[in-house]
């Protein structure tokens, strides 16, 4: 009994954001992924940065692998919405250049692991 | 009545023992007493409410948390005279419909949406409406709670004005709006990433931006700070606002059912 009331009061009901179960919030990642990989080259084009279609496509994977082990159906949602806004300010072009090379984060090394490089640095 | 009838006693034997030239001290004391009340100091800076538009706000507040049961979870008078409705985070929609169209109310001005974050509690998101009734010349505060992940009914279709207000919610706390018509970014940057009003996004930011002259456009990095975060413990040991210490208390809660006589 007691085992049971635990039981309720960890599976606790929330509202959904929008979907309702474990499929559904699959397909609507993977019809976001689909609409980013077919606007790619159109980014590309329209924002003229200095990538290839392929390394566009490359880091638009990059960017879904990141969260691959999110479970929880609504942090899911809440990360299809904000990749929804994303994609349509990229390609209403309200971004500028900037923006879109902001990905790849070329400016910034990357750190240094080893401890020789980490000594010439002078970081810890 | 029988306090006064015990002063006039002491007074009379106070003024029997005066006419045998003996005062005993605490005759004395009580006879002082008597004479010169303490006045209370009366402090212009104060806005004191008025006690009828007091009773108005409270009957009102009665009146809307009989009406919409289901809803209303408390019902308070903050800084002496602002009415707040405390709902559920489900009723947005119908509280807000009632108090615009029920001829009583004609609560048809959103003022502004504003939003609350508290970490430690279990809703952290406080959303508040500031309603307007030109009609009545009459303001209310409709409070709700919320989470992170937690949607609340956007206001939209019965405000108009709800939109903007929502996407700068959205923006600087990160609350969702089921149901809002463009919810998008209004204040921060496009690629700018976490919600700028949370208490636990810092106050320097995560990422700075500079402008690259190799290659010619505004680049994002890190943000480095070049000495170590300090704690500086800026409250002062004396008390800030004497003259506010015996102010209005912050809220008070309207009992649902007045006392019936």
């Amino acid at each position: 009994m007691a085992g049971r009331e635990a039981v309720k009061r960890a599976v606790q009901q929330v509202r959904p954001i929008l979907s309702v179960d474990r499929e559904e919030a699959r397909k609507r990642a993977l019809n976001l992924y689909k609409a980013w990989y077919r606007q790619i080259p159109y980014i590309v084009m329209d924002y003229d940065i200095p990538m290839t279609v392929e390394q566009c496509r490359d880091k638009l994977r990059e960017e879904f692998v990141k969260h691959r082990n999110v479970t929880d159906i609504r942090v899911i949602d809440m990360l299809v919405i904000k990749g929804q806004m994303e994609l349509k300010e990229s390609v209403e072009i309200w971004k500028q250049k900037g923006h879109i090379m902001r990905y790849w984060k070329e400016s910034q090394d990357p750190k240094p692991t080893d401890f020789l490089s980490k000594f010439i640095q002078g970081v810890n | 009545m029988a306090a006064l009838i015990r002063n006039l006693g002491a007074r009379a034997a106070v003024a029997a023992l005066a006419s045998k030239h003996v005062v005993p001290a605490v005759g004395g004391a009580a006879l002082r007493m008597s004479t010169c009340p303490p006045t209370k100091a009366d402090k212009p800076t104060i806005r004191k409410p008025d006690a009828v538009a007091r009773t108005h706000l409270s009957d009102f507040g009665r009146y809307v948390a009989e009406c919409l049961p289901k809803y209303v979870q408390k019902v308070q008078l903050t800084s002496g005279d602002e009415l707040e409705v405390l709902i559920a985070p489900e009723g947005v929609v119908p509280v807000l419909q009632f108090l615009k169209d029920h001829h009583q109310a004609q609560f048809t001005n959103l003022v502004d949406i504003a939003g609350v974050d508290v970490p430690c509690r279990k809703h952290r998101f406080e959303v508040v409406y500031n309603l307007l009734s030109l009609r009545y010349n009459s303001r209310i505060r409709v409070k709700t709670y919320t989470d992170e992940l937690t949607p609340l009914d956007s206001a939209c279709e019965v405000h108009k004005a709800a939109n903007w207000y929502e996407r700068e919610i959205w923006d600087m706390y990160g609350v969702f709006f089921a149901n809002h018509p463009d919810l998008r970014r209004i204040l921060t940057d496009y690629g700018f990433e976490g919600h700028p009003q949370r208490r636990d996004f810092p106050l320097s930011g995560y990422v700075e931006l500079r402008y690259d002259d190799e290659k010619k456009r505004v680049v994002c990095e890190p943000l480095e700070l070049a000495q170590e975060f300090r704690k500086f413990d800026l409250s002062a040991p004396w008390e800030q606002f004497p003259n506010f210490r015996n102010a209005n208390p912050p809220a008070e809660v309207i009992p649902p059912q007045p006392e019936k006589k």
